[in-house]
């Protein structure tokens, strides 16, 4: 991704230093600011018709797409898409994924990379029908896969309305509508009775730890900001403009919550033993009094058919006091 | 040593005027951040006082935060101005022998690894690791080559362990995860946002007998400034205040580069604004280029998290975009020592 380019060419060691900073900024920037970076592209109405000639859809990047049938080689660059695909029975479909899936389904399938930094090679080599991909991926890498006839969709994923709707797209481009629309109403009926199980309940005041060093949460609008106050909880970055906002160590020692959540799982060490010694976060109410709780980072990281489970895990984390109803998936999604 | 011929003003005033600067900026940094804090509230909770989130922000993270960067600034610059006058060479700066990249491979093998988020002192020890292993590697190299240390060696074996270094660190970050590449690029680009008592007493503990043992170097320093074999001739020890002076420099560039990540242009400039101020005399230069630095750095970290809200700026940026200006006015002033 530039990176490498950038630093060898530089000579001396300041061209090099400036190098570093340029391109790790562009590079932080993108990371941190991650999905917050392109949520002014509006999705476009996307009015979708599926002539005798294909489908024919504006994605959530505002491009036009078209499919002379339903996908039936996809390779998706991004986990919540996959898991959306194996949700609605489309996992025979999927033909390669990348290094950050973990679902055992798709587990031996080739990978194309990383869902930011894909090979397009690797991608054209598996002859998919349709690639689904996020909002940040690069327009020339999509111009490429385009230029090699793969048919490219971008979807946004931000909120819980766009995770609906990214799940009526998938089952719509694999020809499974039925499916897909089967459960998203299961998914909403697991969104309000998590709601049903807290609505009685005060909420608890909590930062959800995306990363902590700088410290990042999830805005009041991103779907984790959502599926907390769904769960009981109330986010002390709720007036949060940006949907990842980097908050100052000052400001939450300000704010002092109830309760830390940290995601934690494969690709994210628990940094709570470090936490307890780091400037700022030791002097933390919930730090002190050990109220931190950690959830999956895989289920939370999914803006994908998992966000039921995601909640579920959410309130247990804020209401451990209450006891699991209905929908509750079994606890061994807790690590 | 150069031939001006304007009276400048004796030591004391001089270093008594850098110490009130340094002050201020201490106080500005207290006084300045994400959170608006009174005077009023200040003071109480500098006194233990008040509000107890607002005594936290004061006593355990805006205090130690100041305080580190003063002493990395002060580290850095009179760390570039000793390797400016033994390398006689006005591009010479504390990370010209590889030592940040020696840091940045320590650093970044402890984020790959998750030692780094599980364990808080596992990254600056890596750190200091790395840059000392780096910098026996760079003197390894370059007294293989001769009998004596040749500073223009030293130098070239400075910059490709560098470019071997740096090229190990993005070989790393290539097959690492993004969280561990953002994680080691916040790193590199340098911050004093994990700033605490213990790493202040640590830096200081390095700082105070470095600076005695540069002071102690500074009239041979002076004299290799003129050239080697004049040095020689006026009765230095010539290899000794080399090894001493290059080992004492580089261990405190090592120790800061552990605590705050690199923070460039700091080593390289603030001790050629010091000579163009009040000339080259390393007697007087190495004390107040010390005070300089750590009030520009202190005033570059307030800048760095006051001007853009929670966004920390980074605060090598910062550090160029006000330094070089002020570098270029010092440069251009009627009365420049260089003039």
């Amino acid at each position: 991704m530039g990176i490498g380019r950038t630093a060898r060419c530089g000579a001396t060691a300041r061209t090099r230093r400036t190098a570093y900073a340029v391109a790790s900024i562009a590079l932080a920037w993108c990371m941190a600011g991650s999905l917050a970076a392109c949520t002014q592209v509006s999705a476009r109405d996307t009015a979708a018709g599926q002539h005798a000639t294909g489908i024919d859809v504006t994605d959530d990047g505002g491009l036009a797409v078209h499919l002379p049938q339903t996908a039936r080689r996809v390779v998706s660059l991004t986990p919540s898409a996959t898991e959306t695909l194996i949700s609605i029975g489309a996992t025979g479909q999927i033909v390669g994924r990348t290094r950050y899936d973990v679902a055992p389904e798709v587990a031996s399938l080739p990978s194309v990379g990383g869902g930011v930094d894909p090979s397009v090679e690797a991608i054209v080599a598996l002859h998919p029908d349709l690639v689904i991909s996020w909002e940040i991926e690069k327009r020339e890498e999509r111009q490429k896969l385009v230029s090699a006839g793969v048919p490219v969709f971008i979807l946004r994923t931000q909120d819980t309305t766009d995770v609906f709707r990214s799940i009526q797209w998938i089952g719509k481009l694999t020809g499974h509508d039925s499916a897909a629309a089967a459960v998203a109403a299961s998914v909403r009926a697991t969104l309000d009775s998590v709601h049903r199980s807290v609505a009685t309940l005060p909420s608890r005041t909590v930062l959800f730890v995306l990363y902590d060093d700088p410290p990042v949460t999830a805005g009041p609008r991103t779907y984790i900001g959502q599926l907390i106050s769904l769960a009981g909880g109330r986010s002390i970055f709720e007036d949060a403009q940006e949907n990842w906002p980097t908050v100052a160590m000052e400001e939450i020692v300000r704010r002092d919550p109830d309760l830390l959540i940290l995601p934690i799982g494969k690709f994210k060490t628990n940094p709570l033993d470090r936490l307890r010694h780091a400037a700022g976060w030791r002097d933390l109410r919930a730090v002190r009094s050990g109220h931190v709780a950690t959830v999956p980072a895989d289920l939370l990281n999914r803006p994908s058919t998992s966000i039921g489970a995601a909640a579920w895990v959410l309130r247990r984390a804020l209401h451990p006091e209450v006891a699991d109803t209905g929908h509750a998936p079994a606890p061994d999604a807790t690590p | 040593v150069t031939g001006h011929v304007r009276v400048p003003w004796p030591l004391p005033i001089r270093l008594v005027v850098l110490t009130g600067i340094t002050a201020l900026s201490l106080i500005a940094a207290v006084r300045l951040g994400a959170v608006s804090i009174s005077v009023a509230a200040l003071a109480a909770a500098l006194a233990g006082r008040g509000d107890p989130a607002t005594v936290t922000i004061v006593q355990s993270l805006r205090l130690p935060r100041a305080l580190q960067a003063g002493l990395v600034g002060a580290a850095l610059a009179v760390s570039g101005a000793t390797f400016q006058a033994l390398l006689r060479n006005p591009l010479a700066e504390p990370y010209i022998l590889g030592v940040s990249s020696g840091a940045a491979v320590g650093a970044v093998l402890t984020v790959v690894t998750g030692w780094s988020v599980r364990t808080v002192w596992a990254l600056p020890v890596a750190a200091f690791a790395g840059a000392v292993l780096s910098m026996m590697l760079v003197f390894r190299i370059a007294y293989g080559v001769g009998r004596t240390l040749d500073t223009r060696v030293l130098l070239l074996a400075g910059v490709v362990t560098s470019a071997f270094l740096v090229a190990v660190v993005w070989l790393v970050l290539t097959f690492a995860d993004p969280e561990s590449v953002r994680s080691a690029i916040f790193w590199m680009l340098g911050s004093h946002a994990n700033a605490s008592w213990r790493s202040v007493g640590i830096l200081a503990a390095c700082f105070a007998p470095s600076l005695v043992v540069l002071m102690s170097l500074a009239r041979p320093l002076n004299l290799l400034a003129i050239g080697e074999p004049t040095a020689v001739y006026l009765g230095t020890s010539v290899e000794r205040t080399k090894l001493a002076a290059f080992a004492t420099a580089t261990l405190l560039t090592a120790a800061s580069v552990s605590v705050s990540g690199t923070i460039g242009f700091v080593g390289l400039v603030v001790p050629h604004a010091v000579r163009l101020i009040w000339g080259s005399d390393n007697r007087s230069l190495l004390p107040c280029a010390a005070l300089g630095g750590a009030a520009f750095l202190i005033a570059a970290d307030t800048l760095s998290r006051s001007l853009a809200g929670a966004n920390e700026l980074p605060i090598g940026i910062v550090t160029a975009l006000v330094g070089v200006p002020c570098f270029v006015w010092l440069l251009r002033r009627p009365t420049s020592v260089l003039r």
